[in-house]
Formats: structure tokens, sequence, C-alpha cells
């Protein structure tokens, strides 16, 4: 009575993945299943925003405010970027576990280096962003090059920048220079600086989802064996996103300091599953290829919108985290659900 | 069967490894280190390797069978500190105090497996939802405060020892028998090792991978609550993030000890070689003039190192 099954690893043939079925013959003609699939994911986090937000104005005065938008945007920007960079590695149908030990690494770094201001300011902070990259290409090459798998790659390395942000910075504190927080409260049409990032923010989506790279990690996260046969080069694809996971997670750093005007050598922790939720809530798949930021930007806001909404309701706010790991679970169950009810309609 | 049993064990180049490695570790360390090698240091060594070693217990299955476990930290950390609330610094509580924390681990486990298995949701999502909900759930039960003791019964537990060996190593002991039995001579233990090999081949033969997964979460939230009962006994009180280095640490031990962490190969007494190896790693630092920041680096490329070695000889083949 023996099973072999358990001595020859069947799986370390690693086979490509097939392409889902369906997928394949499908032309360009939006049949109603398809138009479903698509218009939700987008419809459906910004309808709860904009639900969350009609819930919260009835408890406050003045939400529908240009002050409001700032003070918002200046609450969920760190979020958002971390979850920028992270819809990249999930419309690729990764994961970066990593962000959390680079976003504590960036702040670490910012509190400690920016010195007093001028060139040396300035050459860290780029050079901080630089570091992001580099870090997040290490586990694009990692996960490119050795095959190995996103979430052990990204755990690992999790591990390594936390370690690192805490050797640089053992405890909260360190001071980062007035001159580098006073970036963040300039105005302009009444437009604060957050929501002018938020701006740009979408502007390089709008751009960076029409490039070779934007539409081929789209492809790699549908069929990673398709878009090599269709001559995606993936693995310089998949490379380069988690790079520009990484350069976020830094960019997120940065602008963390603005708010805390300090470092933390754990702070990054908090957005690893926050921005896996800001994903998923704004409707990207967790199997890839489908979704981009502007379901992500809504999901992040939500999150912000419903920490500010446990507030008003004068509930402890260490119902935050609760309420967020239950949104996120729920939210990927309707998403697994979308995309069966739109491969069930594809394949009739 | 004995002998299939014995082959896999043989066969497991790595987990040998893994021993020569710890005790290859430790032999340089006790040359630099005069007292290292005492039979007093030994025992704490014991006793530290434990609590990664009990974490990873569960851990090993869940990776045997192809998932992972991101939840241990805060159910570590919160059966520690609901033991603390709960016996409130006195001995007798503990009689149901300790199996109804062991089944609340076995709780989340559970909920864990069923939100994987019968709703479909990630493992990584998942669990690392669970620790998040986890973690804010115990802010809201004790208010963000630290909480009472150890109960004088749990010191004891954790640091008291019956001749020269250390009641936390008999348990321990204990414990990684049961888990060798179950993973060497169990159709529970095949039948995890066919799932983690390749779960559609495992269906198809008529295995209740579904069942097999749950228990795996309902072992992992277990152990990693018996573990956090036996770490506030260690250190004397329950603190909150006191679990949140066992969840790297549990990882690296189940990946040092030559487990896939695709699933589907590995054995517990390797893992405990690993557990051992980080803890010979840990008192090594402060030699070196290095403190624990390190040793977060050191998991991650441990892990890293563990997994590429693992899997590279057959990878790179493949160049695209």
């Amino acid at each position: 009575m023996s099973m072999q099954a358990g001595t020859e690893s069947v799986s370390e043939l690693d086979l490509p993945p097939v392409a889902a079925p369906g997928s394949a013959g499908r032309g360009p003609r939006l049949t109603g299943g398809r138009l479903v699939a698509r218009a939700a994911p987008l419809a459906v986090p910004w309808l709860m925003l904009a639900a969350l937000i009609a819930a919260y104005s009835s408890l406050q005065e003045g939400v529908l405010s240009r002050e409001q938008l700032n003070l918002w945007t200046a609450a969920t920007l760190t979020l958002l970027l971390v979850a920028a960079g992270q819809t990249i590695v999930i419309l690729l149908g990764g994961i970066d576990l990593s962000v959390g030990g680079i976003v504590s690494l960036s702040t670490a770094l910012a509190a400690t280096q920016l010195g007093t201001g001028g060139s040396r300011l300035i050459g860290w902070a780029a050079l901080i962003a630089l570091l992001g990259f580099a870090a997040g290409a290490v586990n694009g090459f990692l996960v490119a090059r050795l095959r190995l798998q996103p979430f052990i790659v990204t755990l690992a390395t999790w591990s390594i920048w936390s370690g690192v942000a805490l050797w640089v910075l053992p405890t909260e504190g360190g001071t980062v220079p007035e001159s580098y927080l006073s970036w963040v409260n300039r105005e302009a049409l009444g437009i604060g600086a957050p929501v002018a990032v938020l701006l740009a923010l979408v502007a390089f989506w709008i751009w960076f989802k029409r490039t070779p790279l934007g539409t081929g990690i789209r492809a790699i996260g549908s069929s990673e064996n398709s878009a090599y046969l269709s001559g995606v080069p993936t693995s310089l694809t998949v490379t380069a996103a988690y790079a520009l996971s990484g350069l976020f997670a830094a960019l997120a750093g940065l602008f963390l300091v603005t708010q805390t005007a300090s470092g933390s050598p754990t702070v990054g922790n908090d957005f690893i599953l926050n921005s896996v939720a800001a994903v998923v809530i704004g409707g990207t798949s967790l199997f890839g290829g489908r979704g981009g930021l502007g379901g992500t930007i809504a999901g992040a806001f939500v999150l912000t919108v419903i920490g500010d909404l446990i507030f008003a309701l004068d509930i402890s706010s260490f119902w935050t985290p609760i309420t967020t790991g239950v949104l996120l679970i729920l939210a990927v169950l309707a998403n697994s659900l979308t995309e069966l009810y739109a491969r069930r309609r594809a394949r009739r | 069967m004995t002998t299939f049993a014995l082959r896999r064990l043989g066969q497991n180049r790595p987990i040998l490894l893994a021993y020569g490695g710890a005790l290859a570790l430790f032999a340089v360390t006790s040359a630099f280190s005069p007292g290292f090698a005492s039979a007093n240091h030994i025992r704490i060594l014991l006793i530290q390797a434990s609590f990664v070693a009990l974490v990873a217990l569960g851990q090993s299955f869940v990776i045997l069978g192809g998932g992972i476990d991101l939840s241990v930290p805060w159910t570590l950390n919160g059966s520690a500190i609901l033991m603390t609330l709960f016996a409130d610094g006195q001995n007798r509580p503990l009689v149901w105090v300790i199996p109804l924390l062991v089944a609340l681990g076995g709780l989340i486990g559970l909920v864990n497996g069923l939100g994987i298995t019968a709703l479909g949701v990630s493992p990584i999502i998942m669990t690392l939802g669970m620790n998040v909900i986890l973690s804010g759930g115990l802010l809201v039960y004790t208010n963000g405060s630290p909480t009472a003791a150890a109960p004088a019964f749990v010191e004891t537990l954790a640091t008291g020892r019956v001749g020269p060996v250390p009641y936390n190593t008999l348990i321990w002991l204990a414990l990684a028998s049961l888990a060798t039995v179950v993973l060497t001579w169990t159709a529970f233990g095949r039948h995890l090792y066919a799932l983690g090999t390749n779960r559609m081949v495992a269906q198809f033969s008529g295995i209740a991978v579904s069942r097999v997964t749950v228990v795996t979460y309902v072992i992992s939230g277990m152990t990693a609550a018996f573990a956090g009962i036996l770490l506030t006994g260690y250190v004397g009180q329950a603190y909150l993030g006191m679990g949140d280095p066992y969840l790297f640490a549990s990882v690296a031990a189940v990946a040092i000890g030559g487990a896939s962490i695709l699933g589907g190969s590995g054995h517990y007494l390797g893992t405990i070689a690993g557990a051992l190896i980080l803890t010979v790693l840990a008192g090594l630092l402060p030699i070196l003039n290095l403190n624990t920041a390190s040793l977060q680096v050191i998991y991650g490329v441990v892990i890293l190192a563990t997994v590429a070695l693992a899997t590279l000889p057959g990878r790179l083949a493949v160049t695209r």
C-alpha cells in the first residue's frame, strides 16, 4: 500500500499555465457578459465610495468641500501610492508583500538622512526612490528569472528590508527638515499638493496602461504563456512591474514622512494588507489581467472614509483594521464570483 | 508501509543536511563563545527553539499541503493575551483556559481553512486578512493596554525542568513525535503529501482534499495558540506584538528544514533542525556584535537562499 505521488513531485515539471477556457478566439465584440464583467469592477468601488461619503456627510458638516477633498487626499495618498504599485503587480497575477519593508525603510532613511535641506535632501530623496526601484527589481528578477513564487520571494524581502529599516532607525523617531515638510502645504487654485500628486498619478496611469509595458503586464496576467508566444518579453516585463511596485512603495514612504514628520521602522507593515485591500476592493482581479488604477483609487479612498466614519460614529478606531480585513475577504469573494460569471457567459 | 515511510525519510537529504548544519553552527559558535555549550545554556537554547518549532509545526503541515499561514502572529498573540486575562495570575483557571485557547486557535484555523476551501479565497489573502482582523479584535478587547502577569504554572511549564530536561522540551518532544507519526505512518500524512504534490491528482485519487487542507490550518491555529501560552510563561507576561517575529521565523524554519515551499515534500523532523539553526543563529548575533534587526535580515536571506537552492537546478534550464 504505497502512494508514490508523495515522493515524485509532479509539479516540478512546472507546466506553463494553460489559457483559461473561453479566452481563445474571443473577438473584440462586446457580449453582455463581457460588458458586465468590464463595467462592474469599476462601478462597484465608486458606488461604494459614494455611499460611504453620503453616509459620512449625514453625520458631518461640510463634507463636500475642497478642504475635505484636500484632507482626504492627504490621508489616502500614502496608501494610494503603495496600492498603485500593488495594482501593477496584481494585474500581472503576482503579489508584493515586500512593500511593507520598503515603506518602512524609506521612512527610516528619510527621517535620518534628509539632513537640513538643500542638495543633500534632493540627493537622498532621489536615492531612496532609486533604492525602492532596485529592491523591487530584485523581487522581479527572482520571480521572473528564477521562477520562484512571488509570495515567498516578497515575504523574504519584506523580512530583509524590515530588518534593514530597524538597523537604520531602531525606534520611531528621527527628524525631517522643515523645508521638506513644507511642500505638502503648498496650494495652487485651492488644490493642495497631495491632490496634485494624485492627478499626476492618474495622468501617469492613462499614459502607462497603453505603453508596451502596460499592455504586456495585462497580457501576462491573463495568460503568461500566450503573452510569451505573442512576443511579450515576459522576464523584462515582470521585473519592471515589481521594480515599479518598489518605486511606488519608496515614494509612499517619502510622502508618509511629510504627514508624521518622523520615521518608523515598522510603519510599512500596515500597508501590506491595506494596499491589497484597496486593489481588490477596486475590482482588480487577484488572478491577474483584469482591473486597473481607476478602481484602486476608489478602493483606497473607501478605506480612508471608513476610518473617518468609524471615528464619526464614536466607535473605537481599533475597529478599522477589523473592517478592512472583513471587507478585503468579501471583496475577494465578490471578485471571484464576477470572474466566474464572466467565464460562464463567455463560454456559452 | 514502514519501508515506504523510512524510504521517504531517507530520501530527504535536505533534512540530514539541516541537522548537519545545525550541529556545525553549534560547534563553531561554541568555539567562539565559552559557556555556549554548557548544559545550562543548551537548555535555554532548547526552550527558545521550542517556540519557533511549535509555531513551525503547524506551519509545516500547512506548507506541506501547498498553503501558507500568515495568521500565526496574532493567533499566538491572542492566545497569550487571553490566557493572562482569563487566568488573572491564578493557576486554577488554567484547567479550562488552556484547552479553551487551544480550541480557539483551532477555530481560527477552521475559519481560515473554510475560507480557503469552501469560498476559494487564496491562502495569502485569507490568512493575512485573518491576522489583521485578530489584531484589531484584540486591540478592541484589551483597549490597547497590557495585561496581567503569567500564572506561575505556565512559567513552570515553560522554564521548569524534571532532572536535566526542561518540561518545555518534553512537551515539544511529545508533539514532535505525534507530528512525525501522523506525517509518516497515517493515511492523513500520505494524503497531505499527495495533496501538496498535485492537488488535482490527489482529488482524482479520491482524497478529500478540502478536508485535509482545513485540518492543516486547524493544526496551525492550535500550535500557534499553544506556543503563545508557553511563550507567555517564558517571558513572564503577554504584550501586543509578541507574535510578530514568529511569522518569518516559522516559514524560515520550514524552508531551512528542506520542505518545498510549494508543498508536497519535507518533514517536521527537518523543521526541527530549521528551528535549531535559527535559535543558534540568534545566539550567535550578540557574539558578532549584531542586533536583533540582523535576525530579520537573516530570516529573509535564509528563506530566499533555501527556496532558490531547492528550485534552482530545475529552473535554470527554463530560460526565457
